[in-house]
C-alpha cells in the first residue's frame, strides 16, 4: 500500500473502561495514531450495528469498538451483548465479501492505557496493510 | 414573454453544455440531475458537484426513478439552500417541488429550477428488463414530430401540463423539430436570464412557449387523458368497482412513500389509529362472517385520495412502483381533477397561491350546508 | 408424529376447505384466517371467515403469496390474544414468521392454531398477474408433478417447504395417490382431530423419510445456489450494481413480515440533513446518489432482521424494480442464523439472538492482544 495513505478509523469506546483506556494512555503519554478517532458511547452494548454501518459505508476505513472486560461491564452485560452484535456484523460483511476484519471488537479497561495505545497502533497497522475501505470509494452507495 | 437563447448543438449536448457552464463557471454549487450509474443500467438522480461527473448525467432522459420533487423537498427539508443549486427535472416534478414547498417541506431559494417541455416518460419496468434503451432513439424522433411516443406511461400520455409554468429555464424538447441540430432555451424569469449570463451561444428574439406545435400535442394528450378516464370509468369506480381495482393491494403503501405529495413521517395508515383489539376484529367477524386481514385496503386508498388529490401533480410514480399493476395514477389524477376544479386550484402552479385546505372565504360553497 | 389421511377427490384446495368446513362445525375451531381469492380473481387476500359458507371460495395453497399471512396474524392479535379459537391455513414460511412475530410481541399466538402444508413453493407474483387464468394451471401442474421450476428462485431452494411448526400438518409426500396426510404435530392438533373424530394415530413414516430426502437434496441445492449467488453479488462493486436500480421505495420493507417497526430508521429524521451536509457529501466524490443512502438502508435493514428472516420472498415480490432482494438475504441470514444456531420459527420458546447471551462464546471475534507493539512510552508507532 502507498505510505501516504491514511487510514479513517473509528474508536468506538464505553464511557467506562474504553474511555478510561485512553485516559490512561494520555496520562502516560502514550502515543497513538492521530486519524483514529475516538467515538465515545455509554456502554458498547448501545452501539447498533447501524452506528457501524453507517461509519463503514460513509467513509471509515475501520472500526474498533473497545468495552469493558468480560465481567466488568456497568451494566453487566452490555459487553456480551455488543460481542453478538459484532459477530452478527462481521458475519455480514462476510458474507456480502465486505471485509469483516475491518471491524475489530478488544477489550480494554481503565487502567490499560498502554493496551488502548497498543490496539490503536496494531489496527492502524492492519488497516494500512488492508488499503483504503472500497466501499467508501465507490461512488453510487 | 421569455427570451430565447439558441445553443448550437443537439438538445441534449446542449442541455449538458448548459450544466456545464452553471457548474464550471461557479454560478451553482451543485446540480441535481439523472446521471447514469453504470455503463449496464441503471439510470437516478444525483446531486454533482464535480463538472468531471458531468458526461455520464442524461438530464433529460425519458425515465422517473423517484420524483425529483421529493429529492428536493428531503435536501430543502432543514432550511433553504444558502448556495446557488441547479435542477433538471420533469414538470410535474417541478410542480411537485413547489406544492411541497408550499407546504413547508422544502424551500425553493437559491435554487435554479431547469424544465423541458415534456414528451413524457417510459415505465419504471421498461428500464429493468432492458427494453427502454432499444426504445430510445425512435421517442426522440416522435418527440420531434410532436407524437405521443406509443410506449410511454399511460400517465404521461394523459398529462396536459407538459410546458412548465414555474421553471426558470425550460429546454423545448417536445415538438421541437431541429432538436438533433439546435437547442432552443427559454429564459422564464429574470433568475434563469441571470445565471446564462456569459454562456456562448446566439440569443434570439422573445418567443412564446406556447405555440401551434404545442397546442397540436395539448389536442392529443387531452384525447389520451379522456381514454385514461374512460378506462377509469369502465371499471365503475363506485364501492363495489373500487373493491374490484384495489383488491389484489398487498398493503406495501408504495405508493404513498414514493408519492411527492405524501410527505408525512408517519401515514395515518401505518399509525396505531389504524391498528385493532382483536376483540374488535372478534366483533365485526361475527356480524359479517368474514373479514379481510390486514383490513382497510379501499379506506387506505379513499384515504390517501382525500388527502392528497388536491395536490395530486400526476407524476404517475405511484402507478410505477405498484408490484401488483394497480392503475393508482389513473384514478388519482381523475379524482384530483375533478377535485382541483371545484377549488380553482392547480398545484404546482403558483407558489403564492396558498393550498386550499390551508384557507377558506365566508362567501363560498353556499350550496354545501345551506338547505332551503 | 401420528396423523390421518384425507382423501383428494377434486384436489387439493377442495379437500382442505372440506375439512375446514367440517372442522368449524364441529367446532373444532371457531374460525378460520386463509387466503381466499379477491374479487376481481387475480390475486388472493387473507380472510378471516367464520361463516362456513365463505369458505367455498377459499383457496388455502393459492399460487402465489401476494401477502405474508405472518402480517394478517399480526394485524389481528398484536394487542393480545383472540378470544375465539382461530385456525390459520398457511404457508410455513408464514407460520414461521408469525413465530418471529409473536417473539418480538407483535402478535399473540395463544389462541391461533396453525394449519401448515408441504408447500409447492408460490409463482412470483408479477408472473400471475399476467395471465392469472394460465399460471392458474401452470401452478396445478407443478402441484401435480412436483416440479418447482417455474417458482420463485428462493422456493425452490427453500429447505423448510414441510416444516411443521404449527398444529396440524398437511402432507403430500409419501402418501398414497388420492390421498393427503393430515399430521397432528402439537397436543392442540391431536384434540382437533379427536373433537372431529378423526383417526389421528396413523403412522406417517413414508411422509417422514420422503421429507428427509428431499430436504436433504434442497439443502444441496441451496448451497450451490449461494455459492453461486456470493460469486454474482460478493464485494462491493458487484453488490453495488446489485442494487444499482433500487429506488429508494422501501416496498420490501414494508412488504416484509419480520419488519413490524412503525417507522423505519431509514424514514426517520436520522437522515433529514441541511442542505450543506449533502453538498459536504457530493464533494468528497464529486457526485452523490438521490435519494441517498440506498445502500446503507438495505444493509441496515439487513443487519437489523436478518436474524429472523425466513425467506419468504415477498420482499422480492414487492420490489417495483425486479431485484433479487429475497436471494442475497437467504444468503446472508442463513450464515449469521448459522453462527448463532439459531433458526427463525423452529420454537416458540427458543429465544431471539440478541435478547439473550451466554459468557463463553463467540471468542472468535475477540481480537486478541499480541502485546507486538509494547515499546514502552513515546512514541511507538
Amino acid at each position: 500500500m502507498s505510505e501516504d495513505f491514511k487510514p479513517k478509523i473509528i474508536y468506538f469506546m464505553c464511557s467506562w473502561c474504553g474511555t478510561g483506556g485512553s485516559e490512561t494512555a494520555s496520562a502516560h503519554h502514550l502515543y497513538y495514531p492521530e486519524n483514529v478517532i475516538p467515538f465515545r458511547v455509554n456502554c458498547t452494548g448501545a452501539i447498533s450495528p447501524l452506528h457501524l454501518l453507517r461509519a463503514f459505508v460513509e467513509g471509515a476505513d475501520g472500526i474498533v469498538i473497545s468495552g469493558c472486560h468480560p465481567g466488568d461491564c456497568h451494566y453487566n452485560d452490555g459487553n456480551f451483548r455488543a460481542r453478538r452484535r459484532v459477530a452478527s456484523i462481521k458475519s455480514i460483511l462476510d458474507s456480502l465479501g465486505l471485509g469483516a476484519d475491518r471491524v475489530w471488537f478488544r477489550y480494554v479497561a481503565h487502567g490499560e492505557g498502554k493496551r488502548f495505545a497498543d490496539t490503536a497502533a496494531e489496527f492502524n497497522e492492519h488497516i494500512k496493510n488492508l488499503g483504503p475501505n472500497p466501499l467508501k470509494e465507490r461512488k453510487e452507495t | 414573454m421569455p427570451k430565447v437563447l439558441k445553443l448550437s448543438q443537439g438538445v441534449q449536448e446542449g442541455t449538458k453544455e448548459l450544466l456545464r457552464f452553471l457548474l464550471s463557471e461557479e454560478k451553482v454549487k451543485g446540480i441535481v440531475t439523472l446521471k447514469e450509474r453504470s455503463p449496464q443500467q441503471g439510470m437516478g438522480y444525483s446531486l454533482i458537484t464535480n463538472p468531471q461527473e458531468l458526461p455520464n448525467t442524461r438530464p433529460l432522459y425519458p425515465l422517473m426513478p423517484s420524483n425529483a420533487g421529493k429529492i428536493l423537498s428531503h435536501l430543502t427539508l432543514k432550511g433553504p439552500s444558502p448556495q446557488p443549486l441547479a435542477v433538471v427535472a420533469k414538470p410535474c416534478e417541478i410542480r411537485a417541488f413547489i406544492e411541497l414547498a408550499k407546504r413547508a417541506q422544502g424551500g425553493v431559494e437559491n435554487i435554479l429550477l431547469i424544465s423541458q417541455t415534456c414528451p413524457g416518460v417510459f415505465p419504471l419496468q421498461m428500464s429493468v428488463n432492458g427494453g427502454l434503451k432499444e426504445k430510445l432513439s425512435s421517442y426522440w424522433k416522435s418527440a420531434q414530430k410532436n407524437e405521443v411516443f406509443s410506449e410511454i406511461r399511460s400517465t404521461c400520455k394523459g398529462c396536459v401540463d407538459f410546458i412548465p409554468q414555474n421553471a426558470d429555464i425550460v429546454v423545448s424538447v417536445a415538438g421541437s423539430k431541429d432538436s438533433e441540430k439546435e437547442c432552443e432555451i427559454f429564459l422564464n424569469t429574470s433568475k434563469g436570464e441571470s445565471f446564462v449570463e456569459g454562456i456562448k451561444g446566439s440569443k434570439a428574439a422573445e418567443k412564446e412557449i406556447t405555440n401551434k406545435q404545442t397546442q397540436e400535442l395539448l389536442d392529443k394528450r387531452k384525447e389520451g387523458r379522456k381514454k385514461m378516464f374512460d378506462q377509469v370509468e369502465a371499471e365503475k369506480p363506485e364501492i363495489e368497482g373500487l373493491v374490484q381495482i384495489f383488491g389484489r393491494c398487498i398493503g406495501c403503501h408504495g405508493c404513498s412513500h414514493v408519492c411527492p405529495i405524501c410527505y408525512c413521517d408517519l401515514c395515518f395508515f401505518d399509525s396505531q389509529q389504524n391498528e385493532h383489539l382483536p376483540q374488535t376484529f372478534e366483533r365485526y367477524l361475527d356480524l359479517r362472517g368474514g373479514l379481510r386481514l390486514p383490513p382497510d385496503t379501499v379506506f387506505y386508498h379513499l384515504g390517501r385520495l382525500m388527502h392528497t388529490s388536491i395536490s395530486c401533480v400526476g407524476c404517475g410514480m405511484c402507478s410505477d412502483v405498484c408490484p401488483v399493476d394497480i392503475p393508482v395514477s389513473s384514478i388519482f389524477t381523475k379524482v384530483g381533477e375533478a377535485v382541483q376544479k371545484k377549488f380553482q386550484y392547480t398545484p404546482g402552479k403558483d407558489i403564492e397561491e396558498p393550498v386550499p385546505s390551508g384557507t377558506y372565504k365566508e362567501e363560498e360553497f353556499k350550496e354545501i350546508g345551506e338547505q332551503s | 408424529m401420528k396423523g390421518t389421511t384425507l382423501p383428494v377427490e377434486k384436489d387439493l384446495n377442495q379437500t382442505l376447505i372440506d375439512f375446514l368446513k367440517k372442522g368449524l362445525e364441529s367446532g373444532g375451531f371457531d374460525a378460520v384466517l386463509l387466503p381466499s381469492r379477491v374479487p376481481s380473481g387475480d390475486s388472493f387476500a387473507y380472510l378471516l371467515i367464520k361463516n362456513p359458507s365463505l369458505l367455498e371460495e377459499a383457496t388455502p395453497l393459492p399460487p402465489v403469496m401476494p401477502v405474508q399471512g405472518a402480517k394478517a396474524v399480526s394485524s389481528l392479535t398484536q394487542y393480545g390474544k383472540t378470544n375465539q379459537k382461530i385456525l390459520a391455513a398457511m404457508r410455513p414460511c408464514e407460520i414461521r414468521a408469525a413465530t418471529e412475530l409473536s417473539k418480538l410481541k407483535q402478535a399473540e399466538l395463544e389462541n391461533i392454531l396453525f394449519l401448515s402444508l408441504d408447500c409447492p413453493g408460490a409463482l412470483p407474483l408479477s408472473d400471475y398477474l399476467e395471465n392469472p387464468r394460465e399460471k392458474d394451471k401452470v401452478f396445478q401442474e407443478a402441484l401435480e408433478n412436483r416440479k418447482t421450476e417455474s417458482m420463485r428462485p428462493v422456493c425452490q431452494v427453500c429447505r423448510e417447504f414441510s416444516t411443521t411448526t404449527g398444529d396440524l400438518h398437511v402432507g403430500r409426500w409419501g402418501a398414497e395417490k388420492g390421498r393427503v396426510f393430515l399430521i397432528s404435530s402439537s397436543e392442540q392438533g391431536k384434540k382437533i382431530q379427536e373433537t372431529m373424530g378423526n383417526q389421528g394415530d396413523q403412522s406417517v413414516d413414508s411422509w417422514e423419510s420422503k421429507v428427509k430426502e428431499l430436504k436433504e437434496q434442497r439443502l444441496q441445492e441451496r448451497a450451490q445456489f449461494h455459492e453461486d449467488l456470493k460469486t454474482k453479488a460478493g464485494g462491493p462493486d458487484k453488490l453495488l450494481e446489485f442494487f444499482n436500480q433500487c429506488i429508494n421505495c422501501h416496498n420490501c420493507m414494508r412488504a416484509c413480515p419480520v419488519c413490524y417497526c412503525r417507522q423505519c430508521y431509514f424514514d426517520s429524521e436520522a437522515f433529514d440533513l441541511p442542505v450543506d451536509d449533502f453538498l459536504k457529501r457530493a464533494k468528497k466524490k464529486g457526485s452523490l446518489r438521490l435519494p441517498t443512502d440506498t445502500l446503507l438502508f438495505q444493509l441496515g435493514r439487513m443487519s437489523h432482521m436478518v436474524h429472523s428472516c425466513v425467506s419468504c420472498g415477498t420482499c422480492e415480490d414487492a420490489c417495483p424494480m425486479d431485484i433479487p432482494v429475497a436471494q442475497l438475504f437467504s444468503l446472508v441470514a442463513d450464515q449469521t442464523q448459522k453462527l448463532f444456531q439459531y433458526s427463525p420459527g423452529r420454537n416458540r420458546e427458543e429465544p431471539l439472538p440478541f435478547s439473550v447471551y451466554k459468557e463463553e462464546e463467540f471468542h472468535e471475534v475477540e481480537t486478541p492482544y499480541r502485546k507486538t507493539y509494547s515499546k514502552g512510552e513515546g512514541k511507538n508507532a
